[in-house]
């Protein structure tokens, strides 16, 4: 597995370090970076799994990195001393939100997130980034009707019919999404408000009728739980 | 506002006071010098008794008041009415007396048997034995001889008040002026104006209550027409210092140039340099108000209104109360903008307040702010599980900043050592946290300068943020200090690799501090540079000396 830390402060970028390595302790490899710079090339250059990212680079606002790194593959962690800027973070899809100062058990909490599978509580994500060409786009959660995933990508079906590529998993998605989607399948997730009707088909098989008129299929291992919800 | 109304009633007090209640009409004056033959003039009459004899023809007046005859003339002489003796102005020269002179209003009254409507004839007998060159006609006007008297007494009464005012005025700007810590000019000249207004009132009107004797007659004219000459410089001057006006010397230059050829080319004809005095002033504060109203500078319409008002009523009142009334409104516009001008001081001095107490609550939030605070924290958490020692190193460097910040954080300036102080620390706590050696250097300090807090610190906390940490040896930082012959000058130098700049740099917020500090201590005299250069980074403050 590979960490990339983006800190400018060597005291502090070492203590991460040592926590990060205190957890995963199996085969980790960390990249520690000083400047934004640097963490951007190390981000295209790389194949990480985490990032742990400071806001304020060396007076930088992290923020704009923040944008082109929420679009990619990797969950991304925010250490900072700027604790309003939160939701904010949030808001554009961060798994977590480390304040500084910060001890080990807070930074525990915060990869016990990123190694629980499934769904994670009270999360606030508003929007999913989405790489376009070389710009990134802002897609709003209320326009999402359902994500199915597609191999190491994933498809967002949006209201007005268009389908919108992401670059995280279905599994990193559903993390960061709020309550109110569902994993109904291994390949799909929905938004509770679009679906109509459980519908149940000849051989065992289980679909969701959509309000759209789509049929998505539900799988086995989750009928029981999405009936139960539906009633 | 009460001033204009008071004028209005005077001027209206004017119009019907000046309607005539005797008419009649003259014929030109003859004149005999020693009873010799008549003629239109009179001539250089020197010691010999001159006559000059005048046709009056009353048409219609109301009986019931006593006539009075104004003349105005030269000479000290008898004056007779039908041959009558009606009084005497002065005392004629006689061989072996010499002249006692007259003066040159003077006013009889006729006897009411002879003042029947019909032709009468008006004789003054006398001499005129100085100022021989001088031919003055001999005026005559008739009135009732109560009104002679009491006109002047009305404008009189009108005239003092408005003097009085000037004057309170004069001596108000005057104390303002001396009490004043800013020793701004134009207040002085306003002082000056309403001084010279106030002069120039009592010294025209002056001629209703003082006997003049004639040959000094131009004297008070002379000193009218250099007060209208330097009222009617110093009012555009005003304008011009009151609207920031450019090129104010040329423009004062040629228009004093006007006014002098103005004065040669009339020389001697006093009412109407005065009057051209007036219209040049008028002409040249217009260009201002206008130029005042088209930059939107605030109360320039006000002014551009006030001279055309002065303009319509001196186009519609007698020159000799028209100049008054046009240089009284000048003066109530130059008043109005003085008290704009005060409040505009008055506001950029709570200003001046607001960002000093702003600069206060900004050095003070330096240590207060997230991103030190929270970081410095982390890292001493950090040192305290580590090494406990060092950990407490740390916090005694952290509060050693806090102590200095808050002793500083009131004062404008400081002495330099603190600052230096300031800056030791912070290097110590920044070593701390992002473990790079910092090396502080100073050159020629002069421990009796003084320099507004932190700024210095600010510059270090730049330098500390965009240089890249060197792979070996330290980061330098360098404070020197020289004094040239008008300024003095700090240097920061900073050695250390730069951080490449970024777009959004956060350069802003830091410099806009400095800025503001310096502007609060040293005005406009000072000088902030900073860029890269070979070796790091150099940040120039030069404080000019005050002029």
């Amino acid at each position: 597995m590979k960490v990339l830390i983006i800190e400018d402060e060597a005291r502090i970028a070492r203590r991460i370090e040592r926590m990060t390595r205190n957890f995963f302790d199996k085969d980790l490899q960390i990249i520690l970076c000083d400047s934004i710079e640097n963490g951007q090339n190390c981000i295209e250059n790389e194949a990480i799994d985490l990032l742990l990212l400071d806001l304020n680079l060396n007076g930088e606002d992290g923020f704009d990195i923040l944008q082109s790194c929420v679009a990619k593959s990797f969950q991304t962690i925010i250490i900072s001393a700027y604790t309003d800027k939160a939701i904010t973070a949030f808001s554009y899809g961060v798994l977590d939100f480390v304040p500084k100062p910060f001890d080990e058990v807070r930074l525990s909490q915060a990869f016990m997130r990123f190694m629980t599978p499934g769904k994670q509580t009270g999360r606030d994500t508003q929007f999913l980034a989405v790489k376009k060409a070389k710009t990134i786009r802002l897609v709003n959660i209320k326009d999402i009707r359902y994500i199915k995933g597609a191999g190491i990508y994933t498809e967002l079906h949006l209201a007005d019919g268009h389908i919108e590529l992401h670059d995280k998993s279905l599994e990193a998605l559903e993390k960061l999404l709020p309550p109110i989607f569902e994993r109904i399948h291994k390949s799909y997730i929905l938004c509770w408000h679009e679906a109509d009707k459980l519908i149940v088909e000849a051989g065992g098989k289980y679909s969701m009728l959509l309000k759209n008129g789509e049929n998505l299929p539900v799988g086995r291992l989750k009928y029981k739980e999405i009936r139960h919800k539906l009633i | 506002m009460r001033r204009i109304i008071l004028f209005i009633t005077f001027l209206f007090l004017l119009l019907t006071s000046c309607k005539q209640d005797v008419d009649f009409t003259t014929s030109e004056p003859s004149y005999s010098v020693s009873n010799g033959p008549l003629r239109t003039y009179r001539g250089n009459t020197g010691d010999s008794i001159f006559k000059a004899k005048v046709d009056v023809n009353i048409l219609k007046r109301n009986l019931s008041e006593p006539l009075g005859v104004q003349i105005n003339a030269f000479g000290s002489f008898e004056v007779y009415w039908d041959n009558v003796l009606l009084g005497t102005n002065g005392q004629m020269a006689k061989p072996g007396r010499a002249e006692i002179y007259g003066t040159e209003t003077t006013f009889y009254q006729v006897p009411d048997e002879l003042a029947k409507p019909g032709k009468h004839a008006v004789t003054v007998v006398g001499t005129q034995s100085a100022m021989g060159d001088e031919e003055r006609n001999v005026n005559i006007k008739l009135r009732a001889y109560v009104r002679l008297l009491r006109e002047p007494l009305l404008i009189m009464s009108f005239v003092n008040i408005m003097a009085g005012a000037f004057l309170i005025a004069a001596i108000y700007y005057f104390f303002l002026f001396v009490n004043s810590s800013r020793k701004e000019i134009p207040v002085l000249l306003f002082g000056i104006i309403c001084l010279f207004f106030f002069t120039l009132l009592i010294l025209e009107y002056s001629k209703y209550y003082i006997d003049i004797p004639y040959t000094r007659f131009y004297i008070r004219l002379q000193i009218i027409g250099w007060l209208t000459f330097a009222i009617s410089i110093l009012i555009p001057w005003y304008f011009m210092l009151q609207f920031g006006f450019k090129k104010k010397r040329l423009f004062l230059l040629v228009f004093i140039i006007i006014l002098v050829v103005i004065y040669t080319v009339n020389y001697g004809h006093y009412d109407l340099t005065a009057m051209l005095f007036s219209y040049t002033m008028w002409v040249a504060s217009m260009i201002i108000a206008v130029k005042a109203v088209l930059q939107k500078i605030k109360g320039g319409l006000i002014m551009l209104c006030g001279l055309l008002l002065s303009a319509a009523i001196n186009k519609f009142v007698v020159y000799d109360f028209g100049l008054f009334i046009t240089f009284t409104i000048i003066i109530l516009c130059m008043l109005y903008l003085h008290t704009i001008r005060t409040k505009a001081i008055e506001e950029a001095h709570n200003a001046s307040l607001l960002l000093s107490s702003r600069l206060q609550l900004e050095l003070l939030k330096k240590n207060i702010q997230p991103h030190f605070l929270r970081n410095t924290l982390t890292s001493l958490i950090d040192w305290i599980e580590e090494s406990p020692k060092q950990g407490v190193v740390f916090i005694r460097a952290l509060a050693e900043e806090f102590d200095i910040m808050n002793t500083i954080s009131e004062e404008t300036l400081i002495p330099i050592r603190q600052e230096i102080e300031l800056c030791r620390k912070h290097l110590e706590i920044m070593s701390f946290r992002k473990e790079v050696c910092y090396n502080w250097e100073e050159k020629d300090i002069d421990e009796n300068e003084t320099i507004p807090p932190a700024i210095i610190h600010t510059i270090l906390e730049n330098g500390i943020t965009h240089s890249m940490p060197p792979k070996q040896g330290c980061i330098h930082f360098c404070l020197s200090y020289a004094k040239k012959e008008n300024y003095k000058q700090y240097e920061l130098l900073t050695l250390a690799e730069n951080r490449k700049p970024n777009k959004k740099s956060s350069n802003g917020t830091g410099f806009k501090y400095i800025k503001a500090r310096l502007n609060e201590s040293y005005g406009s005299n000072w000088n902030f540079e900073s860029h890269a250069t070979e070796h790091g980074w150099l940040t120039t403050i030069k404080i000019l000396d005050n002029k």
